[in-house]
């Protein structure tokens, strides 16, 4: 065992799921409304998952200098109707046309699009409407990524200089772009397996957890990272849909319905193996 | 997870910068206060507010001397990835990471353990030409590996390539933090390195955004300079008369290993990195706290991380963007950390020579600033004519001062809050 715990834990698969899920409104947890025009599907599901989690977990939404966010965004999102906004403006004579996109398309290309597809702006929003100052990762764009985020999340606990861990993972999937990607890699995911998804866990040492009197819901029994940059580009496994989400949705949804998952006693295992050589598995115990 | 304490050296530094695509040439840019400023010559910026940048003057051609084209240098079966030099960014990673591990290994042998790739990476590069094409009837988009680059190059091959051109064994880092994500690189190796969980890493950051949707994404936010009838004078961090930053593009690669290792093998060793620090400022999504509360978080976090205090700082390498706003809250930073040592302690910034390079900045800065601890000046910042009254700090303007160092801090601070700075120790004895 390492020590760690997970205190709080949620996740969002707001479209396509087949049984109910929470919904995606982030509004609940911003602490300062107008930012909500900057946000795109990425920065909401992270906000969301962020607020639950740590309402699970008992903590206030003021996590201050002592808290760090670790966090893996999915592929850049763009939705094909900015893109053929800023397209339709450009073209002459069919050919993208560098006149008239600086003339025309500029003009008229939605001005908040950039805040709304960056990758780090999730880990904006999270900040700002939970007052986290502490340190921070922000990696990209798999699950491969997220487990990088998940380890240096568990160094910083076990070295003391954090109190308290938000590991979120977040993939906005189900856009142009990233189905554009998805869908020409050799083989294809399958677009029945592509979802939006986020996760969130809020991780503690097993003694601060206690000092608090939190429950305590998983422990982290083993974390494992290898990778081989030359494997061969094989299909990734029937997570890869759901980006660098899949690890911490498969532990939210096992710890809420465990009558799916293996018996108590039985330690979770979660494995990924990507296409960029990235593989990691990890071994959870129920608190 | 071992939190044993290794100390981390730098033994090898490669850089494709405005100034230079060697480390020697962007030595000598940095003593001499050249500019890499220009007229944007990749495309025809058109009627773009800003139409200048600091481009990366080789052609790529000419950059690809590593080169993963040399099938024989490649594990058998590893993928063919050279589809993905479209993107120049991946360019620039590659011949700054064959620099530096041709640095760290002139002595003859390879830094000890497995190592890693740690790579601060700006957004993948979408191409309008490409999307214009596909509307077109009847085309047809490339077919096999080409494929992969049609459109958007994905990112996070930049690490593989890496990995698999230096025999990268440990699995690799890649950070988003955008303009802070260089500096992150490094932070983020250091620690993996200190604490024993990776062997050494090859870490740094490469970026280039000088791409119509890049340069008008900036333009749109208002965020660069205007200043087009002349482009060498248009950085000018701290400068009354700053209007913006000026892109620039590059990348910064560096060998950490830790000190008994470099010793061991006999490597020359550059400098130690000492500190890293990072916070959110969890205030503005453009905007920088207005007290400068985030960067002094993680200034301060560095400085304590090396074991120093403010006072043992020789120098700042300043994030200094030459934009209105940020260039003052640094300043207050600055200020609140050093005390009355502000006016003696030389703060100089990067971009006035080399433009911002976003995702690279962070890691060509530190290695300017390594070149100045050894060489025993500050770089100037160019432009300076005129300090502002806000941005009171003791400034280099214009010309390289001479001055020895043995401890510098170099600061990245990020669009959306986020803040990153290093502690750099001159080479131990």
């Amino acid at each position: 065992m390492t020590g760690l715990c997970v205190t709080g834990l949620s996740h969002v698969l707001p479209r396509g799921e087949a049984r109910p899920e929470p919904g995606c409104d982030p509004t609940p947890f911003l602490r300062v409304r107008k930012n909500r025009k900057f946000m795109g599907l990425q920065d909401e599901m992270a906000v969301v998952v962020a607020g639950r989690a740590l309402q699970q977990a008992g903590l206030s939404a003021d996590l201050g200098a002592d808290a760090g966010l670790y966090l893996c965004s999915g592929y850049i999102p763009f939705e094909e109707a900015d893109l053929q906004q800023i397209l339709r403006w450009s073209l002459d004579d069919g050919r993208f046309s560098m006149a008239r996109f600086a003339a025309e398309a500029v003009q008229r290309a939605h001005p908040l699009l950039t805040f709304r597809c960056l990758p780090n702006m999730p880990a904006f929003h999270i900040s700002v409407n939970f007052a986290l100052q502490g340190p921070y990762v922000v990696t990209y764009p798999g699950a491969g990524q997220l487990y990088q985020a998940l380890e240096l999340a568990a160094a910083a606990l076990l070295e003391g200089r954090i109190a308290r861990a938000l590991v979120v993972g977040v993939a906005h999937q189900q856009n142009f772009l990233v189905r554009h990607h998805l869908a020409r890699l050799e083989p294809p995911v399958p677009p029945e397996q592509v979802r939006d998804a986020a996760g969130c866990l809020v991780l503690e040492t097993e003694a601060a957890a206690s000092a608090r009197g939190a429950v305590v819901l998983l422990r982290l029994g083993a974390l494992r990272l290898e990778y081989d940059p030359a494997a061969p580009e094989l299909a990734g496994d029937a997570s890869e849909g759901l980006g660098a989400a899949a690890p911490l949705v498969y532990l939210s949804q096992a710890c809420a319905s465990p009558q799916d998952s293996p018996g108590r006693a039985e330690p979770l295992h979660h494995e990924v193996a990507g296409r960029d050589g990235l593989r990691a598995r990890s071994e959870w115990w129920r608190g | 997870m071992s939190a044993r304490r290794h100390r981390v050296v730098i033994t090898g530094m490669g850089a494709v910068t405005p100034i230079g695509t060697t480390l020697n040439e962007l030595r000598a840019g940095l003593r001499a206060g050249t500019s890499g400023v220009g007229p944007i010559t990749l495309f025809d910026p058109a009627t773009l507010a800003t139409r200048i940048a600091a481009e990366v003057k080789v052609p790529l051609s000419e950059l690809h001397r590593c080169d993963d084209a040399a099938p024989g240098q490649l594990p058998p079966g590893a993928p063919d990835l050279r589809w993905a030099l479209r993107d120049r960014k991946v360019s620039f990673a590659l011949e700054a990471g064959r620099q530096a591990m041709a640095a760290a290994t002139a002595c003859g042998s390879r830094p000890e353990g497995p190592g890693a790739a740690s790579v601060g990476v700006g957004l993948e590069l979408f191409s309008m030409e490409d999307l214009a094409a596909l509307q077109r009837p009847g085309f047809a988009p490339p077919a096999g590996a080409a494929r992969q680059g049609f459109l958007q190059t994905p990112a996070d091959l930049c690490a593989r390539m890496l990995s698999l051109r230096h025999g990268l064994s440990a699995p690799p880092l890649l950070l988003v933090s955008a303009c802070a994500a260089g500096t992150d690189a490094l932070g983020v190796a250091q620690r993996l390195v200190a604490s024993g969980r990776r062997g050494f890493m090859l870490a740094g950051g490469t970026d280039s955004m000088i791409n119509p949707l890049g340069v008008a994404g900036f333009c749109t936010l208002g965020a660069t300079s205007t200043r087009n009838h002349e482009p060498q004078r248009a950085s000018r961090p701290f400068d009354r008369r700053r209007d913006g930053f000026v892109l620039g593009e590059g990348a910064g690669m560096l060998v950490l290993e830790t000190l008994d290792g470099a010793r061991r093998r006999g490597a020359t060793i550059h400098a130690e990195l000492l500190g890293y620090g990072c916070s959110f400022d969890a205030h503005g999504i453009s905007e920088p706290h207005p007290e400068g509360r985030g960067a002094l978080l993680a200034m301060q976090a560095a400085v304590r991380d090396a074991g120093l205090t403010p006072a043992d700082l020789d120098a700042v390498n300043a994030h200094g963007t030459s934009t209105p706003k940020n260039d003052p809250v640094e300043a207050l930073a600055l200020q609140r950390l050093l005390g009355a040592r502000c006016s003696a302690v030389p703060v100089s910034a990067t971009k006035s020579l080399i433009g911002h390079l976003i995702s690279a900045s962070g890691a060509v800065e530190a290695i300017a600033a390594i070149c100045g601890m050894e060489g025993g000046y500050v770089h100037p910042t160019l432009n300076l004519d005129d300090p502002d009254p806000a941005c009171d700090l003791d400034h280099v303007p214009h010309q390289a001062r001479v001055h020895a160092q043995r401890y510098v801090l170099s600061n990245s601070f990020a669009f959306g809050g986020q803040n990153a700075c290093i502690v750099l120790g001159r080479a131990p004895a």
